[in-house]
């Protein structure tokens, strides 16, 4: 390669640089003597040139994709949710059997401190510090008690039957709300489960792919390796028994010389 | 609306996280482009993203916008990137396969390029990877945040610290590395 002098001076590597990159905030004077050595320098031309192709080639040089970029992209599309989290304690966190479980345990202690009796059969529901002899009275069924006479307190039949008919609103509302429930938050969670199932599923899949990718390219590399290895080994072994056989041919040859000068001397005597 | 990275600090300070979720969302893929590029090893690069955002989240209530908020992340990856060299006390490895990624190359559904082209591109970029691994911590850094950041020489040159000339001449002795290792594999690989 013929090598050409440039006399540009000792900021040419900067020049070079600065041309090549061509900032808008460059200073034009330095830009413009630049340019008008580079129409008579064949050697910074050819540096500018390559240096451009090696420029291009830079560009060829994409890092791998990250995973939890895709993992943030995915769940900003569909499922808002922040990259990070305030440090503070979520429910989100816990599965739902163990809320689920949190939540009764607090109503039976809440129940227990606040003398709260609750019995289902007789829907007996007592609320405050009421005195003990009290509670075990009231824990008789609510049909005895509405067998009291009318005469005697007439307001109890009044609340009976404000009883049987709020029973009856609130089987008819649950009745209704388990159903409503039950499908909508089936339909919502199966969803839910059916796509965060997928989207691991899909992960494994892609993971177990590039996992068998590396695996079969390893022993790919591994055979050949030990073919290359093997076929040495034999080329030696070859070699060695080769030799030895061509030392032995010698060997015979030799006494078989000597046999024939014996014999030809003892057929001259 | 499109809240600028400064709009979207003052938020975050105030207590916005969501703001500074955006911000995240923003700048993670340079981020993680520049930390892979830096030491080239893609669980590790991923790991000083991640640490990049963490430690800036922390520091944001003292961010004062003396820097643009990308210097300042430039910044703090740069920085975690070169404690990452120190530890490892080597040159950074990138551990390109020495096969086409098959399955990749087959997920690939860009219809513009063949699958040829699809190989010498990749075959390309691995000479790069590789040839840039071969240049020194200064001269790497300067031109990954020059030729994938667009920074310009005087953002280099106020991030790693060192005059606007040095920032050119690290930059024309990486290139003229990079040449000249590019041609050599090049040769070997024909």
């Amino acid at each position: 390669m013929t090598e050409f002098s440039c006399g540009y001076g000792d900021d040419r590597d900067a020049a070079i640089v600065a041309f090549l990159y061509d900032e808008p905030d460059a200073n034009p004077a330095e830009r413009s003597s630049f340019e008008a050595h580079l129409r008579t320098c064949a050697r910074c031309q050819a540096d500018i040139a390559s240096l451009r192709q090696v420029r291009a080639h830079l560009g060829r040089w994409s890092p791998p994709e990250p995973s939890f970029a895709i993992h943030n992209s995915q769940s900003t599309i569909q499922n808002p949710q922040p990259a990070i989290r305030n440090p503070e304690w979520s429910w989100r966190a816990i599965p739902v059997w163990a809320q689920v479980a949190a939540a009764l345990l607090f109503l039976g202690v809440s129940a227990g401190l606040a003398n709260i009796d609750i019995q289902y059969r007789g829907l007996t529901i007592r609320t405050g510090w009421s005195p003990r002899a009290a509670a075990v009275a009231d824990t008789q069924p609510t049909s005895a008690r509405s067998a009291v006479p009318a005469g005697t307190a007439p307001w109890r039949a009044d609340i009976a039957a404000l009883e049987q008919q709020l029973k009856s609103a609130i089987r008819a509302a649950q009745a209704t709300q388990n159903t409503s429930m039950r499908t909508t938050s089936a339909s919502a969670s199966d969803a839910d489960v059916v796509r965060r199932v997928r989207a691991l599923v899909d992960e494994s899949e892609k993971r177990q792919q590039r996992e068998l990718a590396l695996r079969l390219a390893e022993l790919a590399r591994d055979v050949t390796a030990q073919r290359q290895a093997d076929m040495v080994k034999i080329d030696r072994t070859l070699g060695l028994v080769q030799n030895n056989v061509g030392i032995e041919v010698m060997k015979t040859r030799e006494k078989m010389n000597q046999m024939d000068l014996i014999y030809r001397a003892s057929q001259k005597q | 609306m499109t809240w600028s990275d400064e709009e979207l600090v003052a938020k975050s300070i105030r207590g916005d996280a969501d703001s500074f979720n955006e911000l995240v969302l923003r700048w993670e893929r340079p981020i993680y482009a520049l930390a892979y590029r830096t030491i080239g090893r893609e669980e590790d690069a991923r790991d000083v993203c991640q640490e990049t955002f963490l430690r800036a989240f922390r520091a944001l209530p003292g961010f004062r916008g003396q820097a643009k908020f990308s210097s300042w992340l430039y910044r703090i990856a740069l920085n975690l990137c070169r404690d990452w060299i120190r530890r490892e006390r080597r040159a950074p490895v990138v551990q390109p396969p020495e096969d086409v990624d098959l399955i990749e190359l087959a997920a690939s559904t860009e219809p513009a390029e063949s699958i040829e082209d699809l190989v010498a591109r990749k075959d390309l970029g691995r000479l790069v990877e590789k040839a840039m691994t071969l240049l020194p911590e200064e001269q790497r850094t300067a031109i990954v945040l020059k030729e994938y950041h667009g920074l310009t020489f005087q953002e280099i040159a106020e991030l790693v610290g060192c005059p606007l000339s040095t920032v050119k001449t690290r930059l024309y002795q990486g290139l003229i590395v990079l040449r000249r290792e590019l041609a050599k594999n090049s040769k070997a690989t024909l």
